[in-house]
């Protein structure tokens, strides 16, 4: 037993562990203290790249692991806002609550979508996932008596146990929820089902030969990363206090898919820099006259021209570079 | 003893029969040679008992159990192992991460204890990881365990799928042509190996190879398909000394 752990850890120096051990423990100094050190917009922008790498950790899960294409995550992103709205709005149920039972809603939708979608691979699956997510926003839309249509829906502060929750404790409750996200993911990743993710994304034949259901695999991979939209989207419609149709369309897919593949598919320190990426970048651009979404247009083709592997990729490759 | 009952397997592939009506058995503890010209079938059939092509008439029974009417991963979970002509691996991962994922039946957690990674999950991985050690061991390449798949010789990696197999707790093994691309020593500790788990395990062994020497050296029986259909079934010796089978093989294969 202890031989394969000693393979283990030959594989990976000492230096290596500490190192990183030390950057995520700055990382979440950094984190938790970052309320003191920006002002309400910039606290705005930390959470909403939180409610983003969230709902990118999930779609990694799809993605990045057993290779499906999603581009209805928007809308699994929207029903878990709505369901969250509608629950602690209209029902009065806890804010905490609502946010879990609708990322549950979500999750059965999520593997709802997923069983026809197994017939499907490739650009087939981009465009019938294209489809779901039109036909969920669509029921958004015309289910007024619930969603308040296309009018949409304003909010007032939630609270936990009494305490309302301002943009610093949302602010906190983003990060704790990202973190067991990250913490999820993480495990998932170096467990069974993430292996057998990556080998039904390498080969559905050889996934076979070893026992694994390909087609109840890709279910779960579609129902765990609706799940983690649907919490995201439950904080989101409190970020903003305001949600309508229009907020989840396919371009919002479009753009998580992108986060995923520009933070580097497959890495769960990816799916965070990619969100970050989507959010703070267009900031930093604004200052340009006219052209920020330009500039920003051609640092997504600079990316994946120059770093195939994602942000994350290059990275790993430099962080490594003075450790050998 | 189960043995595992080829009957009357026949594959019609529109038109083009690529099997007709073969019948054999594979008894437990036997290694029978399955050998044959190019497009005689031989893939055609391991595909069959695998799960991953239907017969359009006939059946393939281990036992109780129908394998050509289940999915290739029921058939896998019966107890039989495949090892392709091409290994399947995952070349980004390494060599250990690879073979963990053979291990994917016998871990026995839930996902939910999986996302919190409890207690149980870290033992059950840490009996996996040890199990995949001596696998690596036992195929004389535990000094690659961390080396990343894609940057291996094709040998190893054929070795490496062979490993999985070893991993997964089988009854009968499939293999399609496995000393192709291996060295001279590569292949002698194939067949140490295979004869190894013949004896430790009863395992029963159906080989797909070209090999000749290799092939009658090794196996119990020979089976010999051509166009589609089985023309000899008994030992190597009687099998080659038969007319029809040098006829229609091996003035065509011999010298592989």
């Amino acid at each position: 037993m202890s031989f394969a752990a000693d393979i283990i850890r030959a594989s990976r120096p000492r230096t290596l562990w500490s190192w990183s051990a030390a950057m995520i423990g700055l990382c979440f100094l950094l984190a938790g203290a970052a309320p003191l050190g920006v002002n309400g917009y910039g606290l705005y922008l930390l959470t909403l790249t939180g409610i983003f790498a969230l709902v990118a950790l999930g779609l990694n899960f799809l993605t990045g692991y057993a290779g499906q294409i999603s581009l209805c995550h928007a809308s699994f992103f929207g029903v878990g806002a709505y369901a969250t709205a509608i629950l602690t709005q209209k029902a009065g149920w806890p804010y905490l609550l609502s946010l879990f039972a609708g990322a549950l809603f979500t999750t059965a939708i999520g593997a709802i979508v997923a069983v026809p979608a197994l017939r499907l691979r490739n650009i087939y699956l981009a465009i019938a996932t294209l489809g779901f997510g039109v036909v969920l926003q669509k029921i958004i839309f015309e289910w007024r008596s619930l969603t308040g249509g296309g009018g949409g829906l304003a909010l007032t502060a939630p609270s936990i146990a009494g305490y309302e929750l301002g943009a610093n404790g949302l602010y906190y409750l983003t990060l704790i929820l990202m973190t067991a996200g990250l913490f999820g993911a993480w495990n998932v990743s170096r467990g069974r089902t993430g292996r057998a993710l990556l080998v039904i994304k390498d080969s559905e034949i050889a996934a076979g030969s070893l026992g694994i259901h390909s087609a109840r695999y890709k279910i779960v991979a579609f129902a765990i990363s609706a799940f983690y939209a649907a919490v995201a989207g439950g904080l989101f419609a409190y970020l903003v206090r305001y949600i309508n149709p229009e907020s989840f369309s396919a371009g919002l897919s479009i753009s998580f898919l992108s986060m995923v593949v520009i933070g580097g598919l497959g890495t769960i320190g990816g799916s965070i820099l990619g969100a970050a990426f989507y959010v703070i970048v267009p900031e930093l651009l604004r200052g340009i006259k006219d052209a920020p979404g330009l500039i920003f247009g051609l640092l997504l083709v600079v990316v994946m021209v120059f770093m195939p592997q994602g942000l994350w990729g290059m990275l790993r490759r430099l962080g490594r570079r003075p450790l050998r | 003893m189960t043995h595992l009952a080829i009957e009357d397997v026949s594959v019609n592939f529109g038109g083009i029969h690529a099997l007709e009506g073969v019948t054999f058995e594979l008894e437990a503890g036997s290694i029978v040679g399955l050998i044959g010209p190019n497009g005689a079938g031989k893939s055609t059939l391991l595909n069959c008992i695998s799960g991953i092509t239907r017969p359009t008439r006939g059946r393939v029974r281990l036992g109780g159990a129908v394998l050509s009417a289940m999915s290739s991963a029921a058939v896998a979970r019966q107890g039989i192992g495949r090892v392709f002509q091409h290994p399947e691996l995952v070349a980004e991962l390494s060599v250990h991460d690879n073979l963990l994922i053979a291990c994917h039946l016998s871990l026995e957690y839930g996902l939910l204890s999986e996302l919190l990674r409890l207690p149980n999950v870290r033992h059950q991985e840490r009996t996996a990881a040890a199990k995949v050690a001596n696998v690596l061991a036992s195929l004389g390449i535990s000094d690659s365990a961390a080396a990343r798949v894609g940057s291996l010789p094709y040998g190893h990696r054929k070795l490496i799928d062979l490993g999985r197999a070893m991993l997964m707790d089988i009854r009968f093994l499939l293999l399609d042509e496995p000393i192709a691309g291996l060295n001279d020593s590569e292949i002698s500790r194939l067949r140490e190996i295979l004869l190894g788990l013949r004896r430790e395990f009863g395992l029963g062994i159906l080989v797909v190879e070209h090999n000749m020497p290799f092939v009658s050296g090794l196996c119990d029986r020979l089976v010999v398909l051509d166009l589609g259909q089985l023309i000899a079934n008994g030992p190597p010796a009687e099998v080659l000394g038969d007319a029809r089978v040098m006829s229609s093989y091996l003035g065509e294969a011999a010298d592989a």
